[in-house]
């Protein structure tokens, strides 16, 4: 395989794989918006954005997840 | 009082404010034991035309320890559903309603009964019908009879009632809630520089209000941690500790310009009640809402408002000279820790015993082994009936006399012979008998008495 053809080769092999994960990725995203569509409606709460700890609840279920980036944007989005 | 109204935050909520609770062998079917669960203090009868109801955003619960630790090893859990016929009425019925499938009754409702027990969830029946409030002669003009349709029998010899009672808890409120102003005893009380009143019979400031009964009655055996039927006073498996509690879920939602309301997360208890006027007399006002939120183990936490009561240090103030040896009795009072933190050992009653060890839990305990009294006192083990408050609890205990009485120092003697109670402390009450309701009491299941009409009753008046 020429160098050209190799390159071309990686590159088209490269797109592939990076528009297998685009569609991955939006599979997964539709899956988890149709599993978020089953749950009803969800209720964020974030006691103090500093430590970045939120509690999700839905339904009688309630988890605790830690994301400083994330609270902190929820943060802002309510000022 | 009891329970009713007792921390600031719950008295926001009445539909999840636990306000009484009763636990005692049956007197008519002593192989069971019936538990009282009361909600929604101060009914008033005529309060229409959205009339009381339990919560169908509350989970109720009935809980028993019957190994001591002070966490529930059986929960009965009851859940509601209100549903609404005609949603384009305001009425709550449009002719008299003369059966629980009443189509004149516009808002009923309906519960399930859930035992967890181990973890596992058993649904004990669905769907069971609760009576209307008791509204007058042309709506509910039976209505006996249709309290009568809504005792409804269970799997395994259960039977349940959940609606309307007469409110049994006697007590009077306006004179506890004026500086403990207590009617018979009010020309000994210091008054502040006041007048001084003349002593007066007692005002029950609860007669003929309404409260929502949820009545259990199971076998005996339904509550030991064995599944044995208890036979033996003696014995520590005779013993359960009993609490009622009401938990809403952690979050709410409303919608602006919405009727929506949603609520999600999980069950978070917002009232509990073991022994009747505990969290009242004994917990300081700015951790009353945090008692509500806990289970009975984390009640070490409280034990000093039990060992060193305000209410003990107040009665000889305000009564002076009436309670000296109360005013020089600074020790911790272990014979209250015992009464509501632990149970009473063995030793100190002959023939009794209701501890469950050494946590410190306020639960209401049953030795389910003392058969009913059949000369029962209303003073309960301070009128040497054993089974009364506190052993457990039944509809006609005095039980404001036997705690104001406890405080005063009565029971101190149990732990410390050498403590002469005053004489005040065996006399000490606010002047009411189960007389003073109105409404009285059933000798069989649901044992409180048949709620007030609406239509017959008149809005309070002076004393």
């Amino acid at each position: 395989m020429s160098e050209s053809t190799r390159r071309g080769f990686v590159k088209r092999s490269a797109a592939a794989a990076a528009g297998m994960t685009v569609v991955g990725a939006l599979a997964a995203e539709q899956a988890d918006a149709k599993a978020a569509a089953k749950s009803g409606p969800v209720v964020a709460y974030i006691r103090e954005p500093r430590t970045g700890e939120i509690t999700v609840m839905a339904g009688e279920r309630q988890v605790k997840l830690e994301d400083r980036k994330l609270a902190a944007r929820l943060a802002r989005a309510a000022r | 009082m009891s329970s009713h109204r007792e921390a600031p935050a719950i008295s926001r909520d009445p539909v999840a404010d636990s306000t009484d609770l009763y636990a005692f062998v049956s007197p008519d079917d002593p192989g069971t034991v019936t538990i009282i669960s009361n909600y929604i203090p101060l009914e008033a009868p005529f309060g229409g035309p959205n009339f009381f109801e339990f919560g169908p955003d509350v989970r109720y619960r009935i809980n028993i320890d019957n190994n001591g630790d002070g966490d529930a090893d059986i929960i009965y859990e009851f859940a509601f559903e209100t549903t609404v016929a005609n949603a384009d009425s305001f009425l709550y019925n449009s002719g008299p309603i003369l059966s629980l499938d009443s189509a004149n009754w516009n808002r009923k409702q309906f519960y399930s009964v859930t035992r967890i027990s181990r973890g596992r969830r058993q649904v004990l029946a669905e769907g069971l019908a609760c009576p209307p409030c008791n509204i007058g002669p042309l709506s509910t003009p039976d209505y006996d009879m249709l309290a009568s349709q809504a005792i409804h029998g269970l799997p395994g010899g259960r039977t349940v009632f959940a609606g309307q009672r007469a409110e049994g808890f006697y007590v009077d409120l306006g004179s506890i809630f004026d500086l403990g102003n207590l009617r018979p005893f009010e020309n000994l009380h210091a008054t502040f520089g006041l007048p001084s009143l003349a002593a007066a019979p007692g005002v029950n400031g609860t007669d003929n209000f309404s409260v929502h009964s949820i009545a259990l009655k199971v076998p005996k055996s339904d509550l030991t941690g064995n599944g044995s039927n208890p036979a033996s006073a003696s014995s520590p498996d005779s013993v359960v500790g009993v609490w009622a509690s009401a938990s809403r879920q952690a979050a709410i939602v409303r919608e602006p310009w919405s009727e929506y309301v949603h609520e999600a997360g999980e069950w978070t208890q917002v009232s509990r009640l073991g022994n009747p006027l505990f969290n009242e007399v004994l917990v300081g006002m700015g951790f009353k809402d945090l008692w509500n939120s806990l289970p009975p183990s984390a009640d070490k936490r409280f034990a000093a408002g039990v060992q060193h009561p305000e209410l003990a240090a107040l009665l000889p103030v305000l009564y002076p000279g009436v309670f000296p040896n109360l005013a020089k009795l600074t020790a911790a009072r272990a014979d209250l820790v015992a009464i509501l933190l632990t149970g009473i050992p063995s030793g100190l009653i002959p023939g009794f015993q209701n501890l469950t060890g050494n946590t410190l839990a306020d639960m209401l305990r049953l030795n389910m082994a003392i058969p009913p009294a059949s000369n029962p006192s209303i003073f309960g083990l301070l009128g040497n009936d054993l089974a009364g408050f506190p052993n457990g609890r039944r509809v006609q205990d005095d039980v404001v006399a036997i705690e104001l009485r406890a405080i005063a120092g009565a029971t101190y003697p149990l732990v410390n012979s050498s403590y002469t109670p005053d004489a005040a402390a065996a006399a000490v009450t606010d002047g009411l008998t189960p007389a003073s309701v109105s409404r009285g009491f059933l000798s069989t299941f649901p044992y409180l008495g048949i709620p007030q009409g609406g239509y017959q009753t008149a809005p309070l008046g002076t004393v």
